[in-house]
């Protein structure tokens, strides 16, 4: 027969799991199963080993404060979260970033897992992170003039950093394909200062009618 | 509704954003079907009704996918690392005809044209954010 756990057994092993994941037990799961790799890092969602450990959770919303590795978090529904960042969490703000790049007024998405404390242990966070549909209106030799949707967006290009992709061709720095009318895909960084978007990637169709 | 197993379709899943949001993704809305959020695990399928097939014209990209409304429960599975995940159809996208041909491949397989699109929240349980575009495997 197998004896039953009682609920201080539960509690104690919940804060010893808590230990855990804000300690610096994390960072050594991760380097061990491989995921020293920045972008393999943010591609791997932390999966708990332990049944004890609630699968995944996930924060959305604008950040109130930043407090000792604790962002909180206003959600944009009304909803509060506390996000905890740990030793072996991946931080994207247009590439991969620090903690202390993170500022209240960004943006968040947050993956992680729920702890006893209230607060999810992130094991990636992406800053300001957007993907829009939107249109080329104008091409500076700085910016895009993108539409999306009824608004007009400043697409800022960042040297040594943006990068196109077209039809059937690896991603380029090459911007000198695109052209005003293009339907694009912008993925790139929300800029609270001044609402626009550092552009790490956009990504181009076809041309309707062969055009290009 | 359950989350099945019956392979459905197979290509990229992109994310995008809706609901109440920060930045450029404030005035997204809820949506074609009116709940969509982006902390939720939903997506938007480009057959959601046929208002919604006009704009999405998957099948200009050779993909004739079958309509599934608002409210159906769909299994979206990376076709690499096998994480899944469990969503509900909250909205009308991608625009499969603007990136036809477009492909994403992992361990040497390559997935085209955009077949679905995940909110944040959903698309982080297969992957990163970052990356834009997933391979995927869509069940029911």
């Amino acid at each position: 027969m197998t004896p039953s756990r009682t609920d201080a057994d539960d509690l104690g092993r919940r804060r010893f799991l808590t230990t855990v994941a804000l300690g610096g037990a994390t960072i050594v799961g991760a380097t061990s199963l491989g995921a020293v790799d920045a972008d393999a890092a943010f591609a791997a969602p932390l999966v708990p080993l332990d049944p004890a450990v609630p699968r995944g959770a996930f924060v959305e919303g604008r950040i109130l404060r930043t407090d000792g590795g604790v962002l909180d978090v206003a959600g944009s529904h009304g909803e509060r979260a506390r996000v905890r960042l740990t030793g072996a969490t991946s931080v994207w703000k247009a590439g991969v970033a620090t903690a202390a790049e993170i500022e209240a007024g960004d943006g968040l998405y947050a993956r992680g897992v729920p702890m006893p404390d209230g607060t999810v242990a992130a094991d990636a966070v992406w800053v300001n992170i957007v993907n829009l549909y939107a249109t080329v209106r104008g091409i500076d030799k700085d910016r895009l003039h993108l539409a999306h949707g009824t608004h007009r967006i400043v697409g800022r290009l960042l040297p040594a950093t943006t990068s196109a992709s077209y039809p059937g061709t690896a991603p380029t720095s090459d911007l000198s394909r695109l052209r005003v009318g293009d339907a694009a895909q912008v993925l790139g960084a929300w800029r609270p200062a001044d609402g626009a978007v550092d552009i790490v990637r956009v990504s181009v169709g076809p041309p309707p009618r062969g055009l290009r | 509704m359950a989350c099945g197993s019956t392979p459905l379709w197979a290509g990229e899943a992109s994310w995008f954003c809706c609901g109440n949001s920060w930045g450029p993704c404030a005035s997204a809305g809820g949506g074609a079907c009116g709940t969509c959020r982006s902390g939720e695990p939903q997506a938007a399928w480009p057959n959601a009704s046929q208002a919604c097939w006009e704009i999405t014209r998957p099948d200009l990209c050779g993909e004739d996918i079958p309509r599934r409304g608002c409210g159906s429960v769909l299994t979206v599975r990376h076709q690499c690392s096998g994480a899944s995940v469990c969503v509900t159809v909250t909205d009308c996208g991608p625009r499969t005809r603007s990136f036809c041909g477009e492909a994403t491949c992992c361990d040497g397989v390559c997935r085209s044209n955009r077949v679905i699109d995940l909110t944040p929240a959903a698309f982080a349980a297969l992957g990163s954010l970052s990356s834009g575009t997933l391979p995927v495997l869509v069940h029911e």
